[in-house]
């Protein structure tokens, strides 16, 4: 036999993940890709866009679904639709921004018109289909919906799926973090405001989301720009003074592991989950004195201590959507390859809240989600560093073993460790397997 | 203004911009933060009608203390995404005087830039325009703001640390 036999052999699928370890090819293997893309993110409910992004008649907004074009549109009965970004044609995408406001959908290529819910209304020529049979109101004339389409509270999923949970049934316990982020709003309402950031990441789509929850890692890679935050913070404006809101944002990256174990993890069927509870790097935050008036006078002080109560770090919607509710950021994954993945980031406005609200969440934004700024990089640093370092022959697995016996189950479902555990890790990827296994 | 006063301005206008752009392509970072008013501040958006840095998400907003935090952490040994240290080219061209200081308000310049960024083995291309904000002060400037819009601002980016 050679000497030069590879050392690797991919295992059958069903092998891949065991409870306490992860085959490395899921990250590095571009067939597997392949097959998440078909198995989950064809499958499952997709974050497509907020509702607030066409919140009047006529408005479109342009996105991808596992990588396929779709167009979230508001007819002007008002109805809320998601359609491929296909002509019913010959396939021409229908709109080429990333939104609008029309009347009409009108292609390109031959000039097929489509009302906003992807009915056909015109086809120039039309007798010549005559003999074929094919008139604008056959079915086949139509703009294509994605199979079904859900919003909770505002935020609207897509499956490419027909069959499926309904989409509060597969959101579960966390819903509850879409929940308290629309209650921090005194109006009840959340509005995406224009300007996105994306990122490019040179790493699979799965280090992002399982980073989100990893509570071993803040104190570590950001370093480099939290403890510097607190060193500059102290030389330029003293010892005690209190931190302007850019440094309360990046100094708490480097709490300590006692403060992240504190945070504690939450894990739910689909591979859901939060970090934060009670409490969370974003708990802190000097109070912005008007904010909490139009709160109380909202909802009563009870009720705005019980929603303040809430203080999450990162919700993980898996696969596609994570969410800061304390600090109205939202982060969306769209895998592109393996190795591969942009990340998009979007800030919210709690309506009815003073503007000082919605600065402190794009101060947020700028300083961790920007490719080009403080904190962010070196998170994608090290996703990239993973990437590269699974490339090797030398250990085929990654140990998902941190406190693997002491999840604690507060109901049925909903599971509970404290922040170093590797429960997260555990419960994405248990999800994972399912959706890769399940028959068709 | 007659013509000799003019192209000196645009000399000094120019030079002031090549020397600001050559302290970051050198690393100095703290004779570069000495170029700057009070006050001043450090902005590339994230998008090019983007109307102002508060109400709207942007690549790098920065005063004087968020730069002090920006240099400090090139700096850190435990700034991984800067390992090995990336360098920069920075081209700029196509100064134009778009207003002269008058008063309290400073003089604006246009130009155009690329910089040629290499990290992490890779070479990487960034082009856009900048706008200055100058505050004239004896034969030199203050930078009271300096602004780099992307080309790209609004596109996929991939990660860069270093000032546009
Ligand atoms: S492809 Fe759209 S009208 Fe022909
Ligand atoms: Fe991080």
């Amino acid at each position: 036999m050679s000497e030069l036999q590879p050392a690797y052999r991919q295992p059958e699928l069903a092998d891949l993940v065991e409870h306490d370890r992860v085959h490395r090819s899921i990250y590095t293997d571009p067939e597997i890709f392949e097959l998440e893309m078909a198995r989950i993110w064809g499958k499952t409910w997709i974050y497509v866009g907020h509702e607030s992004q066409v919140a009047k008649p006529g408005d479109y907004y342009t996105t991808t679904l596992a990588s396929q074009p779709v167009i979230m549109t508001r007819d002007h009965e008002g109805q809320l639709h998601v359609l491929f970004n296909r002509c019913a044609h010959k396939g021409a995408q229908l709109v080429g921004d990333d939104c609008g406001n029309l009347k009409e959908f009108r292609c390109c290529y031959h000039a097929w018109r489509f009302a906003m819910d992807g009915r056909c209304v015109s086809i120039p020529l039309e007798e010549g289909y005559a003999d074929a049979g094919l008139t604008k109101d056959d079915p086949a004339a139509s703009v294509r919906k994605v199979p079904r389409v859900g919003s909770y509270k505002g935020f609207v999923f897509a499956s490419l799926s027909e069959e499926g949970p309904d989409l509060e049934a597969w959101l579960g316990g966390v819903a509850s973090s879409i929940d308290n982020m629309v209650d921090r709003a005194p109006d009840g309402e959340l509005e995406v405001v224009p300007g996105v950031m994306r990122y490019e990441h040179d790493s699979n789509w799965k280090f992002f989301v399982e980073n989100l929850n990893d509570m071993m890692h803040p104190m570590i890679v950001h370093q480099s720009s939290s403890l510097t935050a607190r060193v500059v913070a102290k030389r330029e404006l003293g010892k005690d003074a209190p931190l302007p809101p850019a440094l309360e944002i990046i100094s708490p990256f480097t709490e300590s592991y006692a403060f992240f174990d504190d945070m504690g993890l939450h894990a739910f069927d689909n591979g859901h989950g939060y970090s934060g509870g009670k409490n969370s790097i974003h708990a802190a935050y000097s109070d912005v004195e008007a904010y909490n008036e139009a709160m109380n006078q909202a909802y009563g002080e009870e009720r705005v201590k019980e929603i303040f109560a809430v203080n999450r770090h990162n919700t993980v919607f898996y696969p596609s959507l994570t969410i800061k509710g304390a600090i109205q950021t939202i982060r969306v994954v769209k895998p592109v390859a393996v190795d591969k993945t942009i990340i998009e980031s979007y800030t919210l406005r709690l309506r009815g809240a003073p503007d000082e609200l919605l600065k402190r969440s794009i101060l947020y934004c700028n300083l961790i989600n920007s490719s080009a700024n403080l904190v962010g990089p070196d998170d994608q640093e090290a996703y990239f560093r993973q990437q590269e370092g699974l490339k090797t022959q030398g250990d085929d697995w990654i140990p998902l073993s941190r406190d693997i016996n002491s999840d604690e189950e507060l109901e049925p479902g909903h599971y509970y460790a404290k922040g170093s555990s590797d429960l997260a890790f555990r419960n994405q990827l248990k999800a994972w397997k399912q959706y890769m296994l399940a028959e068709d | 203004m007659g013509l000799p006063d003019a192209l000196l301005l645009q000399h000094q206008v120019e030079q002031f911009i090549y020397a600001e752009v050559r302290l970051l392509d050198e690393r100095r970072w703290e004779a570069w933060e000495a170029l700057f008013a009070d006050g001043g501040t450090y902005w590339a958006p994230a998008a090019h009608e983007q109307p102002n840095p508060e109400e709207h998400v942007s690549l790098i907003y920065e005063n004087a203390l968020l730069r002090k935090v920006r240099q400090q952490r090139f700096k850190h040994p435990n700034a991984f995404s800067l390992q090995p240290f990336p360098r920069t080219s920075h081209l700029v061209s196509n100064v134009m005087i778009d207003e002269e200081a008058k008063d309290d308000s400073p003089l604006v310049a246009s130009a155009r830039f690329i910089m040629h960024e290499f990290r992490r083995g890779q070479p990487n291309s960034y082009a856009g325009a900048y706008r200055y904000e100058l505050l004239p002060i004896e034969d030199t400037f203050l930078i009271q703001q300096k602004k780099a819009t992307l080309v790209n601002c609004n596109g996929t980016l991939t990660s860069s640390a270093m000032y546009f």
